[in-house]
This record gives C-alpha cells, sequence and structure tokens, in this order.
C-alpha cells in the first residue's frame, strides 16, 4: 500500500532526524551497495500493467486486455472484474475494452482499505463516449477512473463507481507512428501521504490536449477519492480545478519521494525521456499543436512525431522542433533528468525506501521499455537515479542488476521489496540487503 | 543443352526450397537481434505490439515483404518499413521459419 508506507516513512523521518537516512538529499548516507535478489512471483501473465500491496502482502495488479485480479496470501489468484470478452472473472463489464496502448492500466489501493475495500483502476471505458467520439478532433471521454469495494473475501466487486468520467481517448487511427487508436493514456493513479488520489494521462494523440484548460488529457490530476478537486490545486484560471499540473505528453509514472516532493516519469517521442518534479500549476511544457511554436501544419493536427516523423531523424533536431519542455513556456516546469536526448520509453517510478537498499535508499527506480528505434539504444532495464533535492537534476544513474525486461510498472512493497511487472508477462519480487 | 536447363532447374528447385523451408536456428538468431524488443521473447507480443509465434510461413514472409516493399499495413508500419527494409530474402525465410515453428 503506497501511501502507508510513505507515512511511515515519513512519522520514522519526524522522530529521528539524524539517525534516518534520506540517501541523496539529507541525513547519514549509506555507502553499502545491496545485493539484488529477483525472484518471480507470478509468470504467464498478459501483459500485467500495474501492481498495488496490501500491508499483509495480498497483491493486486491488472492485466491490460483482461481485468483486475488479486493474489492473496495463499498465492492463489482470483480474477475479480473483467473487461469486455474477458473470462474466468467474477464479473465483467461490456464498456471496458483495450485497444493497442489502452486498456485495463493502473491501479491503487485506497490508505483505508482495512475500512473501505476500495481499489482504484484506470480503464479505456466506451460508456461516456456520449456522440463526441465521431472523430479524432473530438473530445471522446473513453478513459476512466473506477472506485471498486471488493467484498470481503475479495474475490469479486460489490460496488463500482466512476470517479472520473471525462478522460479523454483517441478513438480512430491518425497519419502518426504509433498511430493506431487507444494511443497516450497515462492512467497510473496513485495515492500520496494524505491519501489524495493522483491521476496521470496522455495527450491522446491530439495537439490541443497538453495545453487545453478543459480537456484532462495530458495533465496530472490530484483528486479525492470521489473525484473531486483538492482544494489546493492552483491550475491557471479558468482550468479544470482537478488539474495539477498540464503540458504533459503521456505521463505513466509518478512517485513520491519522502519529503513529500512528486515526481513523474514521462515518455518522450523519439526523443528526450523526462523525470519531472511537479510544482502546484505549472506547466510540463508539452504542446504539440501545429502552427505555434515556429511548426507549420502537422499530419492530423498532432505535432508530437514531427519534423519528418517517418524516418529516423538526429533527437536533438527533433526536440529543437518539438521539444518536450518548450522554453516558450514561462510557467515551465525544468526536468531533473532528460535521458541523453534519447528517448528509451520511460514508464514507471518508484522511490526505493528502507535501509536494506543500502546507498540506493531514497532513490527513484524506473523502468526503461525502449524499442532500440533508428539508433536508440534499447532500453529494458531498471535504472535507479539519485535525484537532487531541488529536484532540478541528478547526481548518478545505475542500471539496477536485474534481468533484462519491458518494465511496465514499479511498486514498493510493504515488504521493503519493489515489485516489478513486465511487458513480457511477469510479476518480479526485487529484494536488497 | 537438356542437361543445362535440367541443372539449371535442379539448381532453382534447391535455391527456392531453401528460401522457402528457412533456417529455424539463422531466423532465432536474426529475430534476437533487435525484433523481441518489440514483439517479445518467443515472439509472444507485448503491449500493442502483436503476437507472431506460431503464424503461418505464408503470412509472415508476406508481411515483412510487403514492409520491405514500404507499404503499409496497420499503425506500427513506419517501425515495422524501417525495420524490414534492411532484411534479405533469405532472412525473411529465416524469420518466417523460425517465428512459424514457435507455439
Amino acid at each position: 500500500m503506497r501511501s502507508k508506507i510513505i507515512t511511515s516513512l515519513a512519522l520514522a523521518a519526524g522522530i529521528c532526524a539524524t539517525s534516518f537516512a534520506f540517501a541523496g538529499h539529507h541525513g547519514h548516507k549509506s555507502a553499502v551497495v545491496p545485493t539484488i535478489t529477483q525472484t518471480a512471483v507470478l509468470t504467464g501473465l498478459e501483459n500485467p500493467w500495474d501492481t498495488d500491496l496490501l500491508a499483509d502482502g495480498t497483491m493486486f495488479f491488472t492485466e491490460k486486455c483482461k481485468g483486475v485480479s488479486v493474489r492473496t496470501t495463499d498465492g492463489k489468484v482470483h480474477k475479480i472484474l473483467g473487461m469486455k470478452g474477458s473470462s474466468g472473472y467474477a464479473s465483467t463489464n461490456d464498456d471496458l475494452h483495450c485497444t493497442n496502448q489502452a486498456g485495463m492500466l493502473g491501479l491503487a489501493v485506497d490508505p483505508n482499505f482495512a475500512k473501505n475495500q476500495r481499489i482504484y483502476v484506470a480503464s479505456a471505458s466506451t460508456k461516456y463516449h456520449g456522440s463526441g467520439c465521431k472523430t479524432n478532433f473530438e473530445r471522446c471521454d473513453g478513459n476512466i477512473v473506477m472506485r471498486l469495494t471488493l467484498s470481503k473475501d475479495l474475490k469479486s466487486v460489490k460496488d463500482r463507481t466512476d470517479i472520473v468520467k471525462d478522460i479523454q481517448f483517441k478513438p480512430f487511427e491518425s497519419n502518426h507512428p504509433f498511430g493506431g487508436n487507444g494511443a497516450h493514456n497515462g492512467n497510473r493513479p496513485t495515492f500520496d501521504s494524505e491519501g489524495w488520489l493522483w491521476v496521470t494521462t496522455g495527450d491522446r494523440h491530439r495537439g490541443v490536449c497538453p495545453q487545453s484548460p478543459e480537456l484532462l488529457c495530458g495533465k496530472v490530476l490530484r483528486i479525492d477519492t470521489d473525484g473531486n478537486a483538492h482544494p489546493g490545486n492552483n491550475p491557471p484560471k479558468g482550468f479544470d480545478k482537478r488539474i495539477y499540473t498540464y503540458g504533459h505528453r503521456n505521463v505513466q509514472g509518478i512517485a513520491f519521494r519522502a519529503d513529500g516532493a512528486v515526481f513523474t516519469a514521462e515518455h518522450g517521442p523519439w526523443h528526450n525521456d523526462e523525470l519531472t518534479m511537479l510544482e502546484n500549476g505549472k506547466n510540463g511544457g508539452w504542446d504539440p499543436r501545429q502552427n505555434v511554436g515556429g511548426r507549420g501544419d502537422c499530419p492530423d493536427e498532432y505535432c508530437g512525431y514531427m519534423p519528418n516523423q517517418k524516418e529516423g531523424v538526429i533527437p536533438a533536431i527533433r526536440a529543437a522542433y518539438m521539444p518536450m519542455s518548450d522554453t516558450r513556456f514561462a510557467d515551465l516546469m525544468t526536468p531533473a533528468w532528460q535521458n541523453n536526448g534519447y528517448s528509451q520509453g520511460t514508464s514507471s517510478i518508484a522511490f526505493l525506501t528502507g535501509s536494506q537498499w543500502g546507498m540506493y535508499e531514497g532513490r527513484a527506480v524506473v523502468g526503461i521499455m525502449g524499442i532500440a528505434f533508428g539508433g536508440t539504444p534499447p532500453g529494458m532495464r531498471l535504472d535507479v537515479y539519485d535525484i537532487a533535492q531541488d529536484g532540478k537534476s541528478i547526481k548518478s544513474v545505475i542500471h539496477l542488476p536485474v534481468e533484462s525486461k519491458r518494465y511496465r510498472g514499479v511498486t514498493m512493497g510493504p515488504d521493503g521489496a519493489l515489485y516489478a511487472n513486465t511487458d513480457e508477462g511477469e510479476i518480479y519480487k526485487i529484494t536488497a540487503k | 543443352m537438356k542437361f543445362i536447363v535440367s541443372s539449371l532447374m535442379f539448381l532453382a528447385s534447391v535455391h527456392c526450397g531453401t528460401l522457402f523451408a528457412g533456417d529455424v536456428a539463422a531466423g532465432e538468431k536474426r529475430y534476437g537481434q533487435n525484433c523481441f524488443v518489440c514483439h517479445g521473447p518467443g515472439g509472444k507480443g507485448m503491449s500493442s505490439y502483436p503476437k507472431l509465434a506460431g503464424k503461418e510461413v505464408a503470412y509472415l514472409t508476406e508481411r515483412l515483404q510487403t514492409y520491405r516493399a514500404g507499404t503499409k499495413i496497420g499503425p506500427n508500419s513506419d517501425l515495422m518499413i524501417i525495420n524490414a527494409q534492411p532484411l534479405s530474402d533469405d532472412e525473411i525465410a529465416n524469420l518466417a521459419a523460425y517465428l512459424s515453428s514457435l507455439k
């Protein structure tokens, strides 16, 4: 349970501020390089996308084109809620569906799960399409966040309430690389230590999304468990009050440092993956509209892969033409890290907590999925970043010694282990000592 | 003359036989160079990249030849066109043989 771990760490830091090691920013810093062990917890899954755990080790996970399941402490897996066409689940909902990058993606366990048995799941859904999905140039509300109340035995859903119904979805194929429908959904809901739910979204290949004040695509939201805006959100005047930050491309990772600072991991186009410390109400600087920022017309009014989107181009040239963090914006959040100009597919982020992680304690672990396009070196790894306290740079990055896999999701477990799910179909437990 | 013609036909049949049969081991080696990064180990498919394991040789061959020719089929064609363009006939045959041999 992500939030409980963070709360406990914050408490520990308050009690023994001089002895607790927030590696990389203050307090004592271990010089021990931990021994890393990787063990498969589940294999043979189909595109597991996210995991979250209860304090006793009960593990919830999603499979993108199937549904949400739970692995109870006896090792048994129960299929809770499936999407249209899936089988073996206690129930299925026909509005839930998958296509290309979209499907049942992120999940988060309620910090008060012991009392309310609630989990939150982000998915593609046809329920709120209305008449707004006839072309790619309409809003098309097709991504949602569901609040699911589970039965006592955790095997089924007692109640489903959709707390966010208006995250945009790409309904049709377009003239872009990776141009299938369902592109760029974000969808990594995560709780902070105070019990607020953070929801990440993507630009769904629509140029106007990230800088739009009304559309939720290309944003990070901070809401309560009913879907209402946090009263402290401070987006620009006229923006939807649920918005914490805007100007994002496809935020598949979000995590909280022990001091409460929130960081996103963002997947670049063919350049510049980024890690960014978020600032309330500010701009990630992604603006793929045509005819702005010195650009002309772009295919299907989306410049996200330009220039010369069909062929390999030196990343620096792309970055100059279509920047991930455009310095035109006065309210730009400068990233802590960008990937030496490359995009290798950053996915999820978690902060390593507990002294067992030695010198890596407090550092950020990030999944790098990279497909090695156009001369870019492949990813297929977990990297560990020592991010500077001010969130404006990193001090170092190393490769975690784990198997080469396409790590889609990383989650700190209550036992101090890191849980990592891969597109290949595994969920691993990664321990340090 | 008859000897020359029959020899040529024999050579052609051997060559074509090799082309269509493909070399599974060579295909596996070529797949391991970069194809696996998207399509996953053993061609099982990952994320939005489709499963290739167990597909018919004719289907795989035709797809790779079509991509190599620069023709779009589906939303990730741009990626496949770039990756297929350097492939030789033998590499396509080997990849098709390897992938079709998988479950």
